[in-house]
């Protein structure tokens, strides 16, 4: 077990995350969403040091102690994240560790929250920008962990089951696959002991394996079209494989890409808001996991403005691909980043939560400490190199989320050498 | 002790600089409020937890001082704000925020507009000459608003348009107000943002972007001192304006419920009620936000298990009780789950809501939803972006910069009977407007709707 401690007596609040190495990648096909059920099912019921508590006695227990508690999954972590008044905290530790050691996963309340993810999956519809960000994963990274939905499917949430939730949980949710982050109104010692005291009715078990291959590169440029009617805006994405923070390259890269589309003055939001207002928003990311992620690009054209602005946007990437980025932004960006630095840890939250991350992702030793330098050793050779080594203009997808009928063809003739369409309704998952 | 003569001496009148109170903020800090001879309101709290601050401008202007036919005006401006001034050409603005590492935006609603900068504590000078530059020396130029239309346009159709609860939460306002600005929505109708000419913003800016209408925020690690002569050099030399007497419709008393059914492309059928809510300065707002705890805080709230966990008829459900300076609305939303009807829900709600003013609450749920509201303000106060932003708003629509621990207090003190004496006041279904949302195509009409 890791455990980092960061105190501000500022208001009285503790916080605490405590993340697993295991998530959504060790789902097994065909019962995607089981992590992500694991993690929802533990406050749904305790069999508790005094006696069963319903999901009920739970949330009135947690409320009423001023506390909070929730349960994030993604494809490489699942994390538990805890809030409460300090002077609650004796009273709420305990609940706290009886909720994770004995979780009930009750029949009934499982059953229960089938229905509930079924719901939400089919609300889920009514998000375009999810819809185009899911159509985006699913094709980049098609027959890959990371391609896979940690939501899971209808399908895959009913066949999850009981024993597989229970087999799940004592596999991973122990303490040796560990990490946790204590901040706020609590002395270092007394926060390393709330750290054991919450895992103290954990197995020690062991560390999880990291089930991931290292994902390749999808040939071809693909347009994935989501047809949905009567839109007005088209949502899109354009995705290649992007980079980790393990490559020796991933820093010049993280700069280059905030020069390309990670700030309001970047080349994307000067070419497609500011020039020519296409877009309200318009920006590109590297995404992080414990292997290597996405690079995308996201902007939102109205519907008459897309097949333009999708052509604009794959001139940017190649012009941004084939000549790097210029000295004045490089210098412009690398003050951006080290000087904002300063909001990356203005919390004990924030400052707790490196760790988390460094362990989940299996960031390199002072990734976090030694941003601010590494930022500012990136040279104009070391950015242009990164970008023309990770990133691709000719392998990529194109998710757009649109009416086809009305804009199929304009998308399909702005993406010039398009290996192939797909092209889907936008209830298929 | 601040020695504001020094600051004083060879100052302007309209630069001169005056303490007008000390207030407590919470157990152990305090916020100053200063003012320039120009009308300039200044606020102050001065916290090193970390070597940053938030610099705020709030002016008292937001959509509710629009006029019909320019519906949008205020949240355009704010998008103009952004564009060149006298000494900066287009661009400079964010460019010289974000090389100094600030995090940037602004935020327009019914009754006040606010910008803001979070920035390392050695951008001060920076954040004050920036601010103080477009507040009085802003450029309006044709290509610039004719550009930032077509973005507002965007943001419209990302947020409505293409949004089926942007949409419907519009249908509702626009429903449920007939007379008061509230009714239209803030980012405006989309043919009146498309008709916006230049002299329409550059009229706008010269009303109400002045000293007189202002009030700058500043939580963090500052120099109280250096903080004022930047204020008094830079916001000095300008002059106050005439605010116009807000021209302020008062909302009719509404006798007869309203009901709309839309069809929206969405999957599932969903259910929206405003019931005509309290200003956030009457004396009940605060046994209503309680209520709406009870009906909606959470997991363990009575709406949650009625409708999500137990009756299994809903996705989720979520209860809003406006923080406006006028009389808003108590607003409920309801996500039906597959093959549920609204009108299924609607009932659900409604024997809820029945129980909540026939039944006195029990103790026990009453300091529970206390204990859950107490987090609730102390999670907002982490950050100095936070604590500016509740100073700001709390002192633009009530007059108190301390009214977010001010209304802590007040939770406290609430009793089961203040809970039912204020649902009982204000959920009546006679002063209620219902939105029905039909799952298939939309409506053709998807801009103003007639009352």
């Amino acid at each position: 077990m890791i455990v980092r401690v960061e105190s501000s007596f500022a208001l009285p609040l503790v916080s605490v995350a405590i993340a697993f190495r295991a998530g959504a990648a060790h789902d097994p096909l065909g019962k995607e969403g089981l992590a992500r059920m694991a993690a929802r099912m533990i406050r749904r019921g305790t069999l508790g040091p005094n006696g069963p508590m319903t999901a009920v006695q739970v949330e009135e227990a947690i409320d009423a102690l001023g506390g909070e508690l929730g349960a994030e999954v993604g494809y490489g972590w699942l994390s538990i994240g805890m809030e409460v008044i300090e002077r609650n905290l004796d009273p709420f530790a305990d609940l706290v560790a009886s909720i994770l050691g004995g979780p009930a996963f009750d029949e009934t309340e499982l059953g229960k929250l089938r229905r509930e993810i079924e719901g939400e999956l089919v609300e889920a519809r009514d998000n375009d920008r999810g819809l185009a960000g899911r159509a985006l994963r699913r094709t980049l990274f098609e027959g890959h962990a990371y391609g896979r939905r940690t939501m899971g499917t209808i399908g895959s949430v009913n066949a999850v089951g009981r024993d597989d939730i229970a087999a799940f949980y004592q596999r991973h949710v122990c303490q040796k696959n560990a990490v946790v982050a204590v901040s706020g109104h609590i002395t270092e010692d007394r926060g390393q002991e709330l750290a054991r005291r919450l895992l103290a009715k954990l197995p020690e078990g062991v560390p999880s394996p990291d089930p991931v291959t290292e994902p390749t590169r999808r040939p071809g440029r693909t347009l994935v079209f989501v047809d949905k009617p009567e839109r007005t805006q088209t949502q899109m994405f354009i995705g290649t494989l992007g980079t980790h923070p393990r490559d020796a390259d991933q820093m010049a890269l993280h700069v280059a890409n905030n020069v390309f589309g990670g700030t309001f003055t970047a080349r994307l939001m000067n070419e497609v808001r500011s020039k020519r207002g296409w877009s309200y928003g318009a920006s590109s990311r590297l995404g992080m996991e414990r292997h290597r992620e996405s690079f995308s690009i996201w902007t939102a054209p109205a519907e008459t403005d897309a097949a333009a602005c999708l052509a604009l946007e794959l001139g940017l990437l190649e012009t941004w691909i084939d000549g790097g980025v210029t000295d004045d932004e490089l210098a412009f960006t690398q003050s951006y980043l080290a000087r904002s630095h300063v909001f990356d840890i203005d919390t004990a939250g924030k400052r707790a939560h490196q760790t988390i991350d460094a362990e989940v992702f299996g960031l390199p030793e002072g990734y976090h400490a030694r941003y601010v330098e590494n930022v500012k050793r990136v040279t104009k050779a070391d950015a242009d190199a990164a970008v023309r080594a990770r990133l691709s203009a000719k392998d990529l997808v194109v998710a757009v989320v649109g009416t086809h009928a009305a804009l199929g063809k304009a998308i399909e003739q702005a993406i010039p050498g398009l290996s192939s369409t797909i092209v889907v309704p936008y209830d298929a998952e | 002790m601040l020695d504001l003569s020094r600051l004083n001496a060879g100052a302007t009148p309209d630069a001169r600089v005056t303490l007008v109170e000390t207030v407590p903020f919470g157990p152990a800090q305090t916020v100053e409020r200063y003012q320039l001879g120009n009308g300039l309101t200044v606020l102050v709290l001065v916290d090193a937890t970390a070597p940053v601050f938030s610099y705020q401008t709030w002016f008292h202007v937001g959509s509710r001082h629009e006029k019909k036919g320019k519906t949008g005006l205020a949240h355009l401006f704010e998008h103009l704000m952004f564009n060149e001034t006298e000494n900066l050409p287009a661009g400079t603005f964010d460019r010289k925020l974000e090389e100094a590492g600030a995090e940037s935006n602004a935020a327009t609603w019914m009754d006040w507009t606010f910008y803001y900068e979070n920035l390392p504590r050695n951008g001060l000078g920076l954040a004050v000459s920036l601010e103080a530059e477009r507040m009085g020396r802003l450029v309006l130029r044709e290509p610039q608003v004719k550009s930032e239309k077509e973005v507002v346009a965007n943001e419209r159709r990302q947020r409505v348009d293409d949004d089926v609860d942007g949409a419907v939460s519009e249908i509702l306002y626009a429903t449920a107000f007939t007379k008061h600005g509230y009714g239209w929505p803030t980012i405006g109708w989309m043919d009146d943002i498309q008709g916006f000419t230049t002299e329409d913003c550059a009229a706008f800016y010269r009303t109400y972007y002045a000293p007189n209408n202002a009030t700058i925020v500043v939580v963090g690690d500052v120099d109280r001192e250096e903080l004022l002569a930047l204020l008094q050099k830079h916001y000095g030399p300008m002059q106050r304006s005439d605010i116009p007497v807000e021209d302020v419709q008062p909302e009719p008393h509404q006798t007869d419920e309203r009901r709309v059914e839309v069809e929206k492309p969405t999957a599932t059928e969903k259910l929206v009620i405003g019931y005509k809510g309290p200003a956030l300065g009457d004396h009940d707002h605060t046994a209503l936000s309680v209520a709406n705890e009870v009906l909606f805080g959470g997991r363990a709230s009575r709406m949650h298990r009625a409708l999500v966990q137990d009756g299994e008829l809903a996705v989720d459900c979520r209860g809003w009780l406006s923080t406006f300076r006028d009389p808003g609305l108590y607003d409920l939303s309801v996500t039906a789950r597959p093959g549920v009807t609204a009108e299924q829900v609607l009932a659900v709600v409604d024997r809820e809501l029945a129980r909540l003013v026939d039944e006195a609450l029990s103790q026990s749920e009453l300091d529970r939803v206390k204990a859950r509201m107490e987090l609730g303000a102390l999670q907002g106060m982490e950050t100095v972006s936070g604590k500016a932003e509740q100073i700001g708003f709390w002192d633009t629509v009530t007059g108190d910069p301390a009214g977010s621990f001010a209304r802590v207090a007040q939770v406290r003190r609430v009793s089961a009977s203040d809970v039912r004496r204020a649902v009982r006041r204000f959920l009546r279904n006679e002063s209620r407007t219902v939105i029905l949302v039909r799952a298939g195509a939309a409506d053709d009409d998807d801009g103003e709707v007639a009352a």
